[in-house]
């Protein structure tokens, strides 16, 4: 394929199972969570708020290490899932999207309650009153009406997913077809004397990849918009 | 429910980011309480494994009234590479030959200006409360010599877990590692069960928190760690010597004088007490 090495087409694979996965397994919480943040009124929003975003203002590193110690085989919750499950999440490719999803969360969070807070909430009224069930004004008319900034969100958190490295390699390492994504492949190559050229042909991959995610969300987008307009 | 969880995560990691701020303070102040480049303070570049021994000789220095000494820490390949792109540095103390015959070979750094100044070792650990609940390992120590049946002790003890060492793609821990694992004849088998760590010191830790039930360590780190436990030390024949080079950049009477107090008994019994070796060992080596 485009005449790639194995190792260059693994780490490919590898970062976009690693972002999608993560995007997905975050996407509903993010949705509550932005829900919450929009239209609770509850005691501690100010401190939920804040800890949302602490992913964004922490050192990456810092992420990675307190996920290692929640998380790890010694770790309270990794401990426990193992034990109970036999899951392992350190150092395997489930960790790895962990990370990214724990990175990219406030950014989904940030763009749906953005979304959240500029619906018309006499909409979600009209429809109440014409008989319809919280959940079907949440599914036939917010929903809708919040669907490009879920687009946003998504887009926003698979692209820092893609580009997620200091809490990944603090947190699951660098393993090879584990958790050797683009940004850590690269990096292993600048670490080594001649490794300049192949880590350059992963950075061009790397940007066609984003490039190629942000045109599909701009046309999504667009379409969302154009569905909602009458 | 995340944001909870961060929440309590981030207490044992608050007072860590303290701890390092401070030492980072403490260390600075004791260096260069100003601008170290606006006041002609030697520039040293130096391996991270040498962090804990170089503060001490660079505070050692001082009070023989040897001027103050700012001190860098970094992986070697990447304070080589910024020296190559023209970072302003007086003195390299590489952990690996590659990266200081690499600066040589630049010429940035004369042939004449460099020399060794010590030696480590690799050493096999563990966790140090393990081996108690696993049927004596204390009592046994592993051979690790090229031998039938070491692939099976080494699976053995580590179960469904991985082993912990340097990168072997560009750590110089763990290319010495690889190179050892390969003449006991158990890397073919043991290369897919590692944990490739960025550096030398991020191994050590996966270790002693217990992530990984084996690792290839630096002897230094393996004898400063009260939380690790040497399972078996490498025999000296298994890899190249592991030699720190160091490197005048630029050639100065201030360069000079810190790096002869390098070579002095003072610095020396510093990098012992450390785990390095110093003197007799390197002239051996020669």
């Amino acid at each position: 394929m485009f005449g790639l090495s194995n190792m260059e087409i693994e780490a490919i694979q590898l970062s976009l199972r690693v972002a999608l996965w993560g995007v997905a397994w975050s996407l509903p919480v993010a949705v509550g969570v932005a829900w919450l943040l929009a239209r609770g009124r509850f005691p501690g929003k100010i401190l939920l708020d804040g800890l949302v975003h602490l992913p964004l203002v922490l050192p990456p590193v810092a992420v990675g290490y307190v996920l290692l110690v929640m998380l790890g085989r010694q770790g309270a919750i990794g401990a426990w899932l193992f034990d109970q499950f036999h899951i392992q999440i350190a150092f395997t490719w489930r960790g790895a999207a962990i990370a990214a999803a724990v990175m990219a969360f406030p950014l989904m969070v940030r763009a749906i309650r953005l979304s959240l807070e500029a619906v018309d909430r006499k909409l979600e009224a009209a429809a109440r009153t014409l008989g319809a069930r919280p959940a079907d004004v949440f599914l036939s008319v917010t929903l809708p009406l919040i669907a490009p900034g879920i687009i946003t969100g998504v887009i926003l958190a698979f692209a820092r997913s893609l580009g997620e490295f200091g809490a990944t390699i603090t947190f699951v390492s660098n393993i090879p077809g584990q958790t050797r994504t683009l940004p850590l492949a690269i990096y292993t190559l600048i670490q080594a004397p001649g490794g300049e050229e192949t880590a350059m042909r992963l950075v061009l991959i790397s940007v066609v990849v984003a490039l190629a995610a942000l045109a599909v969300s701009e046309i999504l987008a667009r379409r969302a918009a154009a569905r909602l307009e009458p | 429910m995340l944001g909870a969880v961060f929440f309590l995560l981030l207490w044992p990691c608050a007072t860590f980011a303290a701890t390092e701020i401070q030492e980072t303070a403490d260390a600075a102040g004791q260096a260069s309480p100003e601008s170290d480049a606006a006041n002609g303070a030697l520039t040293v570049f130096a391996a991270a494994s040498l962090t804990v021994p170089l503060q001490k000789i660079a505070d050692a220095y001082a009070e023989t009234g040897g001027g103050r000494v700012a001190l860098t820490f970094a992986a070697s390949s990447i304070l080589a590479r910024q020296i190559a792109a023209g970072a302003p540095c007086d003195l390299f103390i590489s952990a690996d030959e590659a990266w200081m015959n690499h600066l040589l070979n630049e010429g940035l750094i004369a042939p004449e200006n460099r020399r060794d100044l010590l030696g480590n070792a690799l050493a096999l650990v563990a966790p140090a409360n393990s081996g108690a609940d696993s049927g004596g390992q204390d009592a046994t120590p592993l051979d690790l010599s090229p031998r039938p049946g070491l692939e099976e002790e080494i699976m053995t003890i580590l179960g469904d877990g991985r082993i912990a060492m340097g990168d072997p793609a560009y750590v110089p821990a763990g290319i010495y590692g690889r190179e050892a694992l390969m003449s006991l004849g158990v890397w073919m088998n043991l290369r897919h069960r590692l944990i490739p760590a960025a550096n030398d010191r991020l191994a050590t830790v996966l270790v002693e928190r217990g992530e990984a039930p084996l690792g290839i360590v630096y002897a230094s780190d393996a004898r400063t760690s009260r939380a690790l436990r040497i399972v078996a030390a490498f025999p000296q024949s298994t890899h190249a010597p592991i030699i720190y080079p160091l490197g005048l950049v630029a050639d100065s009477a201030a360069g000079r004088s810190f790096r002869d107090f390098l070579f002095s008994e003072k610095a020396a019994a510093i990098f012992t007490k450390s785990g390095f070796r110093t003197g007799e060992f390197l002239s051996g080596n020669q």
